[in-house]
């Protein structure tokens, strides 16, 4: 793992008290215990890293200090390492704290954008949304190419219903990821929440283009949905539905996109139904229930 | 040729005391060259916010170019983004400096001027110096005590051609080839011993002399600080017109991606 790619990891981190932080705890303490992490090289040091993370995580800082004594003896001065400490107090310490440690070390080198984004994630956990949106959007002028980054912006943004600015936000992350099709799912249920029905229509079916399986052994008509697609399906359906019953949603597309006409919106209905009734036979091992609304709330739940 | 290589006799001592010590003085010259390298480099310098900030604009036109003509985002957004960008670069919001005062050309800044340049440009002439210093000092050593000495005999036939490569400063018409002259020996190990410095300090060493003799400037050329001396300004304003080039060419991947699903799935032919 190269250093770019761990600094965003460390910049995107947030305690979630997982089972995998658990396993990770587990089999790091006797690592720890045994002084195996210096045998390994490189790998054990990431070991021990992963270690402290997940000491946080489940709420033993002894033990993720004693890792941190470790690592900073072993790299004074890392970038890396800084980003950790940081984490590590703003486990225990008040927020301030952290935030102060990390103004010092933006102070001291402005061109680290990992510490910038977990001083804007520190504001945010400390309700300052506004400051955490105006520091994450100064971070994102200068280090365009992080694409966790506008994610987070729009999940802000999206957080506070500013809908309109959060596609924005996703519209760059797109752009520098093109190839991403979760991405695309989330600009279009953005888009879908802002009211921009005829956008997330397209966005969901450019979705479904992109993660069916066209080249497997079944023709695509055959095939059965799942996962993405079948969440993009979903999300087809959920559009074509509101586009035929509330006429008005055609016109008021704030990005001005143009709605398919009003046969091929029939007909995407319908097969976007008859799609998602595949996906469910193929799940359940049951015919699908006949009214459409009982099939969407039970795919609801299915998806989730 | 036969009676010729069997009257050549050479003494043992010539192999302890002259072929090994040049071999040995020049591995441990050549780790010794690895560790001082090591230590002249200074870190890459950082860059501020500012010069980041200018460095990276040009990509994030770039990023945009490229996805044109099979965008991800719609037309209104991606041609908000394109004119922002345009009119960020008419402005100069993204230089380091802010934008350009009057309309007076700005010359290129002298590279020699700028310290942070010449930081660059000394960094690589410093490790020119710990490259050939040495190197010039073995060769003098070499050719002061052991000029004309032959040194080992190759276990193998050559042609002709090999003479001038193989018996460097011996001046003998009629010797077999596959003798080796104590300055081709320098020679030999100068080019052939960068397989065992890999070996022994890792692919990235900096005792390997293939490098440096290929390239004298390269170090200097090659520093991180090498883009700076180009004016943004001006390839900004360069980027504009690609900008509004890539627009032409601007194409949303969800246009007609209806008709495309329907076609895909069989419901329209």
């Amino acid at each position: 793992m190269d250093l770019t790619n761990s600094l965003q990891k460390l910049a995107g981190y947030r305690p979630r008290k997982t089972q995998k932080s658990k396993e990770t705890y587990d089999k790091g303490l006797i690592l720890l215990k045994n002084g195996g992490y210096s045998r390994q090289g490189d790998e054990g040091w990431e070991t021990l890293e992963k270690l402290a993370l997940a000491a946080l995580d489940q709420g033993d800082v002894e033990i993720a200090d004693q890792c941190l004594q470790l690592i900073v003896n072993k790299f004074p001065n890392s970038p890396r390492v800084d980003v950790l400490q940081g984490i590590r107090m703003e486990a225990s310490e008040p927020p301030e704290v952290a935030l102060k440690f990390y103004d010092e070390l933006l102070e001291s080198d402005s061109s680290n954008a990992a510490v910038w984004r977990r001083k804007a994630s520190v504001l945010r956990d400390m309700g300052k949304i506004d400051k955490a949106v105006e520091e994450l959007s100064a971070m994102l002028d200068t280090f365009y190419t992080d694409v966790e980054g506008w994610i987070e912006l729009a999940d802000i943004y999206a957080s506070c219903e500013q809908y309109t600015y959060a596609l924005q936000s996703i519209a760059h992350a797109l752009l520098l990821a093109p190839q991403n099709t979760f991405y695309f799912i989330h600009y279009a249920e953005i888009a879908y929440l802002a009211g921009d029905i005829t956008l997330a229509l397209k966005i969901f079916l450019v979705a479904v283009d992109m993660t069916d399986d066209d080249d497997g052994p079944v023709p695509p008509q055959d095939s059965i949905p799942v996962g993405l697609t079948l969440r993009a399906w979903y999300g087809v359906k959920l559009c074509t539905r509101r586009l035929i019953t509330e006429p008005r949603l055609v016109s008021s597309s704030a990005s001005q996109t143009a709605a398919p006409s009003a046969a091929i919106l029939s007909n995407i209905d319908e097969l976007s139904a008859e799609r998602l009734r595949t996906a469910y036979m193929n799940m359940k091992g049951e015919s699908a229930p006949k009214a459409e609304k009982e099939l969407l709330t039970a795919l609801a739940v299915i998806i989730q | 040729m036969a009676s010729s290589a069997a009257s050549l006799y050479l003494d043992p001592q010539i192999r302890d005391w002259v072929l090994f010590p040049i071999t040995l003085v020049m591995i441990l010259v050549g780790v010794l060259r690895h560790y001082v390298v090591l230590l002249l480099q200074s870190p890459p310098k950082k860059l501020s916010r500012a010069a980041i900030r200018e460095q990276r604009a040009l990509m994030r036109a770039q990023i945009l170019r490229t996805t044109s003509a099979n965008s991800p985002v719609p037309p209104s957004v991606y041609r908000s983004i394109s004119q922002h960008l345009s009119q960020a670069f008419v402005d100069g919001t993204y230089l380091k400096d802010g934008p350009p005062k009057g309309d007076a050309p700005s010359a290129p800044p002298n590279p020699l001027t700028d310290p942070s340049q010449m930081d660059g440009m000394m960094a690589g002439m410093k490790t020119q110096m710990v490259m050939m210093v040495p190197q010039m000092v073995i060769m003098g050593w070499i050719n002061f005590f052991f000029q004309g000495f032959v040194l080992i005999k190759l276990p193998f036939p050559l042609t002709l051609g090999f003479k001038s490569m193989l018996q460097r400063g011996v001046e003998t018409p009629d010797m077999d080839v596959r003798w080796v002259s104590s300055l081709s020996w320098y020679f030999l190990n100068f080019f052939g011993l960068n397989g065992l410095y890999r070996l022994i300090l890792g692919n990235e060493n900096s005792a390997d002399s293939s490098r440096d003799m290929t390239t004298p400037f390269a170090a200097a050329a090659a520093a991180p600080q090498a883009p700076q001396a180009q004016d943004f300004n001006k390839s900004f304003k360069a980027e504009r017109d690609n900008l509004e080039f890539a627009e032409g060419l601007y194409e949303w991947v969800g246009k007609d991606v209806e008709t495309r699903i329907l076609k895909k799935y069989g419901r329209l032919s």
